[in-house]
C-alpha cells in the first residue's frame, strides 16, 4: 500500500531564509503523525508544500502515491485539509459553506452535507451566517469541510485551535476513530502537546526547518526521562539515607523535594521506601514521574523550559 | 495514466474506444468542475451586498441624467419645484433623447470602468481579504475552473448592470416624453451601451490579476483610479486611441471629435490588455506561492 504522505528532501527557500530544509518523512495509512515545532520552525510552510500551495525549491512530495505537482495537481479528491486559521465565506450560511465544498470536492451525494453538519454538531447552526460564528464553531465548520468528502488523508494545522475542552476531546476521539477504524492517515501540527501526546502514533519535531527527530510513540515512551520523586518530613535525613545506600543521581527539585534518576531506584521504588523507613526518614511521597512531551520537545528544540 | 503500448500492439478499435471513453470521462469531469466552481461563485455573489450596491450606483446614471432632462425641458418649472436654484443655469444642453442617451453612454464608459473594476476587485480580492483562497487551491476542481468561473460571474454581473442602465434609460426617456427617438432608435441605443459596457468589462482581467497578486482590494482599486485619470489625459492629448483604457470613453463620444481616431488598432490594444490580464491571472493562480 502506498504511504499516505511521503516527502523526499523537501526544501523551501525564501531569499535568505531557509524555511524548510531537506525534510524527508513518511506517514502510513492509519497513522496519526504529530508534527511539532516552535513558531517559525516551518510547520505551516511544510503543510502548504504538501498541499501544493507553494512550490518547493527542492525535493518531492507524494500523497497517496501520487506526485504533488505545480499548478495544483494532486489527489485532492482523497485529501482533506485545514491550514492555519479556520476561514469561511462570511455571507454564506454554515450549510451553504459546506454545500459549495461538497460540489467543489465532486461529492455527488447531497446527503453528505447533512452528515457533516450532524457529525460536527453544526445542525442547529446550519442556517446561521458563517460571519456570525464564534471561533470554536468556525473551527468545527472548517473541520467539517476538511472531512466532508471522506478523505483517506487529512492534513490539519492546529485542528483544535479555538475549541473548548469538550470540543478538543470530540475532535481527538473523531480523529482517533478515523485512523483506527477506517485507516485514515492524519498529519497534524499542534501547539497542544498534551493533545499530540494522547493522539499521535508517530511524532516529528521540526527545528529551523529541519526535521531533527522522528520517532514512534513507543520509542518516545522509552526515551522520555523518568525519575523517582521522593519527599519526606526530614529531607536532609532522607538524602543522607539514600546516599548511604549507594543511590546516585540525587537532585533537589525546585520545591525542595528529592528526585532520583538512578535506574536501581526506578526499577524498585518499594526498596527505596523500605530503606528510608529503616533509616528513620520515612517517605511522605514516592512516585515515578515521566518527563512530559512538552519537556522532551523543549529540550529538543532549545526552547524556554 | 496513459496505458503503455507493447511492441507490435495494433492501435485497433478497442484501444481507440478506450481512449474515447477516457476522453469523455475527462470532459465530464471538467464540466462538473466548472459547474461546481460557477455555482460557488454565483452563490457568493448573490449572498453579498455588492450586487445591490453596484445596481444602485449604476442606476444613478439614468436617474441623474433624467433629472437634467427634466430641468432642461422647463427650467421655470424646475425652479418652482425647487430642483434648480433661482440663479443657477445648467450647462448648454437640449432636452431630447439623443442628448439623454449620449449622457448614458458616457456614464457607462466612465462610471462602468470604476464599477466593473470594483466588481472584479471584489470577486477576486475577497478570497485574499477573507483568507478563503486556501480553500480553493487543493481541490479536485482545477484552479483554472475557479478563475474562469469568477470571470464569468464578473461578465454576467457587468452585463446585468448594463441592462439595468438600458432599462432605466428607456423607461425614464419614455416617461419624460423626450423628442428625437427617430434619431437614435431604442435598438441602436441599447446596442451602443452594451458595446461600451462590453469593452469596459474586457478591461477587468488586469484588475483580477492585481487583486490576486496584490492579495486584496487596494492594488486593483488604485490601478482603476490611475487608469481613469490616464485615460482622460491621453484622450485629451490625442493618444487615447492607443491606450486601452481610453477606448470605451472615446467610443462613447466623451472626447468629442477625437472619437474619430479610433481604429482597428484601438480594439487590438484593448483585446491585448484583456488577454494579458486573463492569462496573467490564470498563470498567477497556478504558479505563484500561496504562502499566506
Amino acid at each position: 500500500m502506498d504511504p499516505a504522505v511521503e516527502t523526499h528532501a523537501l526544501s523551501k527557500r525564501y531569499r535568505a531564509v531557509q524555511a524548510v530544509d531537506e525534510v524527508t518523512l513518511r506517514v502510513d495509512p492509519g497513522e496519526v503523525y504529530g508534527f511539532l515545532g516552535l513558531n517559525g520552525a516551518g510547520k505551516t510552510t511544510t503543510i502548504r508544500a504538501l498541499l501544493g500551495m507553494i512550490r518547493p525549491t527542492g525535493g518531492t512530495v507524494h500523497l497517496l502515491g501520487e506526485r504533488v505537482g505545480g499548478g495544483g495537481r494532486g489527489p485532492w479528491r482523497r485529501v482533506g485539509h485545514l491550514v492555519e486559521t479556520a476561514t469561511a465565506y462570511p455571507e454564506l450560511t454554515v450549510h451553504e459553506n459546506l454545500e459549495i465544498a461538497r460540489r467543489l470536492y465532486h461529492v455527488t451525494d447531497p446527503a453528505a452535507t447533512g452528515r457533516a453538519l450532524e457529525r460536527f454538531g453544526l445542525a442547529p447552526q446550519a442556517s446561521r451566517r458563517a460571519g456570525a460564528l464564534s471561533l470554536g464553531t468556525r473551527q468545527r465548520l472548517a473541520l467539517a469541510r476538511a472531512l466532508l468528502h471522506d478523505p483517506a488523508l487529512v492534513i490539519l494545522d492546529e485542528p483544535t485551535n479555538g475549541l473548548d475542552p469538550a470540543g478538543v476531546r470530540e475532535v481527538r476521539e473523531l480523529l482517533r476513530a478515523l485512523a483506527h477504524e477506517r485507516g485514515v492517515a492524519v498529519f497534524m501540527s499542534s501547539h497542544l502537546l498534551a493533545e499530540v501526546d494522547q493522539l499521535a502514533t508517530r511524532i516529528g519535531i521540526l527545528r529551523a526547518g529541519r526535521l531533527v527527530e522522528e520517532l514512534d510513540v513507543a520509542d518516545l515512551e522509552r526515551l522520555r526521562a523518568r525519575r523517582l520523586a521522593v519527599d519526606a518530613r526530614d529531607r536532609e535525613a532522607a538524602r543522607a539515607v539514600l546516599a548511604a545506600d549507594g543511590y546516585v543521581g540525587i537532585v533537589t527539585a525546585p520545591d525542595g523535594s528529592l528526585a532520583l534518576s538512578d535506574p536501581r531506584a526506578l526499577a524498585a521504588p518499594d526498596e527505596v521506601a523500605r530503606q528510608l523507613v529503616a533509616g528513620g526518614a520515612p517517605p511522605t511521597r514516592l512516585a515515578v514521574v515521566q518527563e512530559s512531551l512538552e519537556a522532551y520537545f523543549l529540550a529538543r528544540v532549545g526552547g524556554r523550559a | 495514466m496513459r496505458p503503455a503500448r507493447t511492441p507490435g500492439q495494433a492501435s485497433g478499435a478497442p484501444h481507440a474506444a478506450h481512449g474515447a471513453a477516457h476522453g469523455a470521462a475527462r470532459d465530464a469531469a471538467i464540466t462538473t468542475a466548472f459547474w461546481a466552481a460557477l455555482h460557488a461563485e454565483a452563490l457568493k455573489a448573490r449572498r453579498s451586498r455588492v450586487p445591490w450596491l453596484t445596481g444602485a450606483a449604476i442606476l444613478l446614471a439614468p436617474v441623474v441624467g433624467g433629472l437634467f432632462m427634466f430641468i432642461l425641458q422647463d427650467p421655470a418649472r424646475a425652479r418652482a419645484w425647487g430642483l434648480l436654484g433661482a440663479k443657477a443655469q445648467l450647462a448648454a444642453g437640449v432636452a431630447d433623447w439623443p442628448t439623454y442617451w449620449g449622457l448614458l453612454t458616457q456614464a457607462t464608459a466612465v462610471g462602468g470602468q470604476l464599477l466593473f473594476s470594483f466588481l472584479a476587485a471584489w470577486v477576486f480580492g475577497r478570497e485574499f481579504a477573507d483568507g478563503t483562497v486556501k480553500e480553493l487551491l487543493a481541490l479536485p476542481t482545477p484552479r483554472t475552473a475557479v478563475v474562469v468561473a469568477k470571470f464569468v460571474v464578473v461578465a454576467a454581473w457587468g452585463a446585468a448592470l448594463a441592462a439595468l442602465v438600458c432599462l432605466g434609460g428607456l423607461a425614464i426617456g419614455a416617461a419624460l416624453e423626450l423628442p428625437g427617438w427617430a434619431v437614435v432608435p431604442p435598438g441602436r441605443a441599447v446596442a451602443e451601451v452594451l458595446a461600451i459596457a462590453g469593452l469596459t468589462l474586457a478591461l477587468t482581467p488586469p484588475i483580477a490579476l492585481l487583486a490576486s497578486a496584490g492579495r486584496g482590494y487596494l492594488a486593483p482599486l488604485g490601478w482603476a483610479l490611475l487608469m481613469l485619470v490616464l485615460a482622460q489625459v491621453l484622450a485629451a492629448t490625442g493618444w487615447g486611441a492607443y491606450f486601452p483604457w481610453s477606448v470605451p470613453a472615446l467610443l462613447s463620444g466623451l472626447a468629442g471629435p477625437r472619437a474619430g481616431q479610433l481604429g482597428a488598432h484601438s480594439f487590438l490594444v484593448l483585446a491585448a490588455a484583456s488577454l494579458a490580464g486573463f492569462a496573467g491571472t490564470v498563470a498567477w493562480w497556478h504558479g505563484a506561492d500561496h504562502g499566506r
